[in-house]
């Protein structure tokens, strides 16, 4: 629960409009999706285990509704329904309050929060996903983070190659990739036993371009190869728009959400003491919809955004 | 520079010394005082003293970059953090015990658990489906039983002298713990030099290796 009054108000509503005009110079259409639906929705589109974490209640037929924890699974499924017979790519984005329960103990843990996010729906490879990545720059520079921010990228294939790889069942899946998250090099080398030297190392492959000669050197599986190149491919790019000081390549990003098919992306801004956005590739999730096409996007968090440059300001 | 929080208590010796060992020195006489916030020589760190269950508050909120700190600290604050190291300092086991070894197998209805650790004794109950209640204390855990408030406890358990002297024994093992590195997720990005330089240093010193 949070007010802002006055010049707080004033500056998160010039964050706000900042991105909302980046986004429409690059023709993202604002979309305005409903706070409250069915559950069954989000459900579908964040997967069980992040839906959950909605706050839900039952309307008067006894059918279960839920405070929009995401604004991604209702675009993806309008894409998908009302608007199946408009020409590829949508470009759509959008400022929202997302509610979700959060342990208390975290960081990040307020039940609410206005994200500021866009989605490139019905455009797959390579500038796709530089198309979110420049926005994403962009965004940030035009709130003159220019100097301050980090935006690290993955390619889930590559994790899920070496699972492939491993031959893990499901929760050794989950707590391989665990233990990636969290970088517990020694517990890994434990849990996959004499696999274990060389997997270890992906807890440590953050960096430029030199992480993916290193990735290359530990790991020869073809699908976890195609992530490598693809994300050479991007980091190609990356570099030729001059951007690769704002950028890092973290193999060891391996995301909560069972969605993500490509592209993971992380954004960090010095002054913020959690990551202030994420976003990626999620092919599959129009699919959930009657209608599967490749989909990226990202979201950043507004009060979290509000509140690095509001301190900036003050400090300056 | 990189702000490490320190979990004050039996972990502050052990991590000080590694870290010495690791070539990052503190003023000895500026430890024994009660300062709070100290810097090393190189002025490249410095370091704050707090209550072990609050290292990983400052820095999941990124106001300390890294901490040193007990995995049963960890496992109870279920914060979200990078581990990157294992310290191996500080070792210790968290278990169960109880005045009577066969209190579990014997006892018919709800039993009672006192502990400083709720979260990790919910969760090993819990998973054992074992109907249990916790009884949330903050110190002199071993007391509890002998007074009768409660069949067992989920305590920290270094040599056992402390449970012997109160007519405890460990009943079941829930974990080991030793002291970890832990880095906010944050700063593991955006301060990538000086986090990667101070984790091969104590990866260095771990092996024995003299500091760069």
């Amino acid at each position: 629960m949070r007010y802002y009054i006055g010049a707080e108000a004033r500056l998160r509503r010039t964050i706000e409009d900042a991105a909302m005009s980046v986004f429409e110079s690059w023709s993202y259409e604002e979309v305005i999706t409903p706070s409250v639906d069915y559950y069954d929705l989000f459900e579908q589109g964040m997967g069980p285990a992040e839906a959950q974490r909605g706050f839900r209640f039952t309307d008067s037929d006894g059918r279960l509704l839920a405070l929009r924890p995401d604004v991604t699974s209702s675009v993806a499924r309008v894409a998908a329904t009302l608007l199946a017979d408009r020409p590829r790519p949508l470009r759509f984005c959008y400022a929202a309050p997302v509610f979700r329960q959060q342990p208390q103990s975290h960081a990040e843990w307020r039940r609410e929060n206005t994200q500021l996010g866009c989605e490139l729906i019905g455009a797959g490879g390579k500038q796709a996903d530089l198309e979110v990545l420049r926005l994403a720059a962009e965004i940030l520079t035009r709130l003159n983070l220019q100097s301050s921010y980090c935006i690290t990228i993955n390619n889930v294939e590559f994790f899920n190659g070496v699972a492939a790889e491993l031959n893990l069942d499901r929760p050794a899946r989950e707590q391989f990739r665990r233990l990636i998250d969290t970088r517990e090099a020694a517990e890994l080398e434990r849990f996959l036993k004499h696999d274990g030297r060389a997997f270890s190392q992906l807890t440590q492959l953050t960096g430029k371009r030199d992480v993916i000669q290193a990735a290359r050197r530990l790991i020869d599986n073809a699908r976890s190869v195609a992530a490598l190149d693809s994300l050479e491919e991007l980091w190609t790019e990356i570099e030729s728009l001059g951007l690769q000081n704002s950028f890092e390549i973290d193999l060891g990003d391996v995301p909560n959400l069972d969605y993500y098919t490509g592209l993971s992306l992380k954004i960090f801004v010095h002054g913020a003491g959690a990551s202030v956005g994420r976003g990626g590739r999620y092919d599959g999730l129009t699919g959930n919809f009657g209608r599967a096409e490749p989909a990226v996007g990202f979201v950043l968090n507004l009060d979290a955004l509000t509140e690095v440059v509001g301190r900036r300001a003050a400090k300056e | 520079m990189i702000t490490i929080a320190i979990a004050k208590g039996r972990m502050q010796d052990d991590a000080l010394s590694l870290l010495a060992r690791a070539g990052i020195r503190l003023d000895a006489d500026q430890v024994n005082s009660r300062r709070l916030a100290l810097e090393d020589e190189s002025g490249e760190y410095r370091f704050i003293f707090v209550k072990p269950a609050d290292v990983p508050v400052y820095v999941e909120h990124g106001i300390a970059d890294c901490g040193v700190v007990g995995r049963d600290v960890l496992l109870e604050s279920e914060a979200d953090l990078l581990l990157p190291l294992d310290l191996g300092i500080a070792r210790c086991r968290i278990v169960v015990a109880a005045a009577d070894p066969d209190v579990m197998t014997r006892a018919v209805g709800m039993l009672r658990v006192a502990t400083k650790y709720s979260q990790i004794a919910a969760a090993h109950f819990g998973a054992r489906g074992m109907p249990v209640e916790i009884i949330s204390l903050s110190g002199s855990v071993e007391l509890a039983p002998a007074l009768g408030l409660s069949d067992l406890i989920v305590d920290l358990v270094e040599t056992g002298r402390t449970l012997r002297e109160n007519g405890l024994t460990v009943v079941d093992e829930i974990a080991e713990s030793t002291g970890r590195l832990v880095v906010n997720r944050a700063s593991y990005q955006l301060k990538a030099e000086a986090v990667a330089r101070l984790v091969n240093a104590l990866r260095s010193a771990l092996n024995g290796e003299e500091p760069a």
